[in-house]
């Protein structure tokens, strides 16, 4: 067999398994065959405290591996695919483009955690500036692929659109209420670095694979991502087993609804959030019980104020910038958090 | 023999993708070394304004030829590295 046609079997064969995860997500959805979860809360009372962990995994694991499975495709094609270098050559533009960029395409680039501190490194010193680099910083958590996807799924798409748009305000409030403080402005101009754009430019030539070769590293970092949160995500189901099973529905009615449920969610939100897609599964479980809709948007908009971000960023900028923008996050996940229930009648 | 300086970009302390990116420029570059080429591979910090200054805004991890980048975002295949060193290295000569 000649090269070429390797080249050409090995594509047929990846496009083939990506067909066939996007099939596996439109076949469920005609059959209406549940990718979320079945077992209600009340459903545990018959198991043993050591039959938990098992029956709770089993219900996760055998209707979501699909919507896991093509979430961590998707994520791997999107990150792949999507033209990284837009990023270099528009950021360093302006203002208005950097909060364009920053809260719109941000997001793709972002599904490792890893990536995003030197990311808002760069927006900060290359001229956008400290606005676009916070909305950058809140937005990229909040909309991810991956987080879209699964609190699609196994929520509801009407909170995870939601999500999206409160995010949005969020993030570009933040960015813009802090850059235009006279500290934000200190910090701002400690940082620039004052460089022609065009001198950049030459500087970056990427180079592009081929096909099959692309195919290959979209699953290879889909798998990364995956062997990177799974772990966790199981633990963390493990844990959300105990929660769901144990914590009686009356505290979960009388502590997480109303306006009272709005500010707890929003403060417990916070210390609790792992980038691990468990606040997601633990949102689910917790308006099972009783929370209201309300709470749950304020609980999910937790990320913000995500702390080992939080460490990673205040070395870059101080902690009086962290804590600011940690603080308009938290007002914004309080106030939306009840301006959506007063509209959907659901505080 | 010119030298090709090789830059592995990435945050400090390292993330796991962007160590996974050195050890695959090191190997590359190796086994080049073995066929006479003179090549300097160097980890350098993302997150400072000397390469900020220099590159833009990057997306981690990335590689940089001889002070061009050449990969960004991802971690290429030895052979796809080895073949980007190996054409610097004839461009130079």
């Amino acid at each position: 067999m000649n090269a070429g046609l390797i080249k050409k079997t090995r594509v047929a064969l990846l496009l083939l398994f990506v067909f066939v995860v996007i099939g596996l997500l439109i076949y469920s959805r005609i059959m209406a065959y549940s990718l979320a979860p079945t077992l209600e809360p009340a459903d545990f009372s018959k198991y043993a405290w050591y039959e938990i962990p098992f029956y709770y995994l089993w219900d996760y694991i055998s209707h979501a591996w699909i919507c896991l499975l093509f979430a961590f495709t998707a994520a791997g094609l999107v990150y792949e695919f999507i033209p990284k270098e837009v990023i270099t050559k528009y950021m360093g533009s302006g203002k208005v483009t950097g909060y364009a960029i920053g809260a719109g395409l941000a997001p793709f680039f972002t599904v490792c955690s890893c990536t995003m501190v030197p990311l808002f490194a760069g927006i900060l010193y290359t001229g956008a500036g400290i606005g676009p680099a916070i909305t950058f910083l809140l937005m990229a958590p909040a909309a991810n692929i991956l987080t879209i996807l699964i609190t699609g799924e196994f929520l509801s798409w009407e909170i995870a659109v939601v999500r999206i748009v409160v995010s949005l305000v969020t993030a570009v409030l933040a960015g813009i209420i802090i850059s235009r403080t006279s500290w934000g402005k200190a910090i701002e101009k400690e940082h620039q670095i004052s460089r022609g754009t065009s001198t950049a430019q030459q500087k970056i030539e990427i180079v592009k694979p081929p096909l099959d070769e692309r195919l290959i590293s979209t699953l290879k970092f889909g798998g990364f991502l995956a062997k990177q949160i799974l772990p966790y995500f199981i633990i963390g189901l493990i844990v959300v087993g105990y929660v769901t099973a144990y914590i009686p529905e009356t505290i979960v009615e009388s502590y997480l609804t109303g306006v009272a449920g709005v500010l707890l969610a929003s403060v417990i939100g916070g210390p609790l959030y792992t980038p691990t897609l468990v606040e997601i599964v633990l949102g689910r479980s917790l308006l099972q019980l009783g929370m209201s809709r309300a709470a749950l948007l304020s609980w999910l908009m937790g990320q913000p104020y995500d702390i080992p971000n939080m460490m990673a960023v205040s070395r870059i900028v101080r902690w009086k910038v962290v804590l600011n923008y940690a603080f308009i996050a938290w007002v914004c996940s309080v106030s939306f958090g009840l301006l959506y229930g007063l509209t959907m009648g659901s505080l | 023999m010119k030298e090709v300086k090789v830059e592995v970009i990435g945050p400090e302390p390292a993330c796991v993708r962007c160590q996974t990116a050195k050890k695959v420029v090191e190997k590359a570059a190796e086994k080049l070394k073995q066929i006479g080429l003179n090549i300097k591979v160097e980890k350098v910090n993302i997150i400072s304004k000397e390469i900020i200054g220099r590159y833009g805004v990057l997306v981690s991890p990335a590689i940089a030829i001889d002070g061009v980048v050449k990969v960004m975002g991802r971690v290429p295949s030895e052979e796809e590295i080895g073949k980007l060193i190996k054409d610097a290295a004839e461009k130079g000569v």
